[in-house]
């Protein structure tokens, strides 16, 4: 057995890319007859392996749509994978784009119990923290209020405090600092950083350089659905700007000098 | 990797939190709240009794508790399937965003069903003392009878939630399913009241079994055979197993067809 919080070996993912999605019966029996192909294959991930250690900050870069967000949800087992496995030591907690499951016509509270209970934290557990969380996310005055009339900021800040205050054993968050002011942004950082010191393992995935660069220990370039590189931050992003500007076409160069 | 059914089994208490905001969920904005799990089978009782009673007459002796008793075992049927039906694409963001147990909304589905069973038979029991009916002793197979029903709602509740997913058709074919199979259970009729032939297709709907089982216990002191009972045992649990394997089937790759 490996002491890896997270190892991932060849994983491979593939979607079938519906041009006329067949989602009813009746559409799936005349299509049969039909000789016409309404799907293609894509390639999202392709023979991925890594591992990440307790206490390892670890980033993802790439481009949109080269793989990041379907890795985050496989190790998440929200989706599971074609070949190869997963194996992670511990609860694991996703951040994805913003909520955390929540459901809009529950009331804030109710959505805590419930997302977390769903990824299975004990409801005694939570009564305990159910007050720091609210107080973590600054929306006191909104913790009885439904979701669905929420800004997009709060939930994302409520996602997060609610990932955090459980004290999952794996984080996994992406692109969660899009949102939040300064302020909050700072309590994120902090809070990550103490969840390291403790030993827990945590995935990070940003288009923003500056916190990849800061904070993650390694970090893996994903291209085209395949490892570009798995490296020091340093030599990752050097790998991710060098490959932007192989390819022209897909982002213009004047750009470039923003990314990094 | 866990089984499902292990998996089940240890999220057994995330099923009953889980009904709980179903229900919540089910009467959100409404005045009356939960007071509807009452007045829905009031009313229909009410149209049906007035059609049965003064139109068509059946000469059905105690006939408001034999139709009450036949709507209620026939409601707990429908709401479980037909709550389990939306219960995945109603969670699609929940579904995307986290992993949890995919059988834990169409389960939970029929728990809520139960809960809403356990309300309308309140209902019952007042009619039977406004009535002044005393139930004979073997009433108390009921909940027997009714247990058999829940293992039939979950048998049904699974895949279809599942189905619905995959294909977004199955919620017209299971809505006709449900307002044919209100006809074609003994509600407001008595089963031999149909010709022989139809009663020979007929026989074979799990609904009918455990309805008719239902009104002998309830309401005429005559203990199922064991023939009948050996049947319903039977075609539930093959419905039930099939269901499973359905359900077995499609769950891992559902958050991607979301």
């Amino acid at each position: 057995m490996s002491d890896y919080a997270i190892s991932v070996k060849n994983v491979s993912k593939k979607f079938k890319l519906f041009h006329e999605k067949r989602d009813s019966i009746y559409e799936s029996a005349a299509g049969f007859f039909q000789k016409k192909r309404h799907s293609e294959i894509l390639q999202a991930l392709d023979d991925i392996s890594f591992n990440v250690k307790h206490g390892e900050i670890f980033g993802i870069i790439g481009r949109n749509g080269d793989g990041k967000t379907t890795l985050l949800r496989i190790i998440s087992k929200i989706y599971s994978p074609d070949s190869g496995s997963v194996d992670v030591k511990g609860r694991v907690i996703p951040v994805l784009s913003i909520g955390l499951g929540f459901h809009p016509e529950l009331t804030a509270v109710t959505n805590i119990y419930q997302s977390s209970i769903l990824l299975g934290f004990k409801k005694e557990d939570i009564s305990k923290r159910i007050h720091e969380i609210i107080k973590f996310a600054e929306l006191e005055r909104f913790a009885d209020t439904k979701i669905k009339n929420f800004s997009a900021g709060m939930q994302m800040r409520l996602a997060f405090a609610t990932s955090v205050l459980v004290d999952p054993d794996i984080l996994l968050l992406d692109e969660v600092f899009a949102i939040g002011d300064l302020n909050f942004q700072k309590k994120c950082f902090d809070t990550i950083m103490s969840f390291k010191k403790r030993g827990k393992a945590i995935i990070f995935v940003s288009h923003d350089m500056e916190p990849i660069k800061n904070f993650c220990d390694t970090v893996m370039f994903l291209k085209e659905g395949k490892v570009g590189k798995i490296g020091s931050p340093e030599e990752s992003i050097a790998a991710y700007v060098d490959y932007l500007a192989k390819h022209p076409e897909i982002n213009p160069k004047e750009n470039l000098s923003d990314i990094v | 990797m866990t089984t499902i059914r292990e998996e089940m089994w240890k999220t057994k208490d995330i099923l009953f939190n889980f009904a709980i905001s179903d229900l919540k969920i089910r009467y959100r904005n409404s005045v009356l709240g939960v007071l509807w799990s009452f007045i829905e089978p009031l009313l229909l009782l009410a149209v049906l009794f007035v059609v049965f009673s003064t139109m068509f007459r059946f000469e059905i002796p105690n006939f408001p508790i034999y139709l009450l008793l036949g709507i209620i075992c026939y409601r707990f049927f429908q709401n479980g399937t037909t709550i389990a039906l939306n219960s995945l694409t109603n969670r699609s963001a929940t579904i995307t965003q986290i992993y949890f147990p995919r059988s834990i909304p169409g389960l939970s589905a029929g728990i809520t069903s139960a809960i809403m069973l356990v309300f309308e038979l309140a209902v019952l029991g007042i009619f039977m003392a406004v009535f002044q009916f005393t139930p004979p002793i073997t009433i108390l197979l009921l909940p027997l009878i009714l247990a058999l029903e829940f293992i039939l709602v979950l048998g049904i509740a699974l895949p279809l939630s599942i189905l619905n997913v995959k294909f977004k058709d199955t919620e017209f074919i299971w809505g006709v399913v449900i307002s044919a199979g209100f006809f074609l259970t003994p509600i407001f009729y008595q089963f031999d009241m149909l010709p022989q032939a139809i009663q020979n297709v007929l026989q074979f709907s799990p609904m009918v079994q455990l309805v008719t089982m239902a009104h002998h216990v309830v309401l005429y002191g005559i203990f199922p055979s064991v023939n009948t009972i050996l049947y319903a045992v039977g075609s539930i649990s093959t419905i039930t197993v099939i269901g499973y394997l359905i359900f077995r089937k499609y769950q891992a790759r559902i958050a991607e067809e979301m």
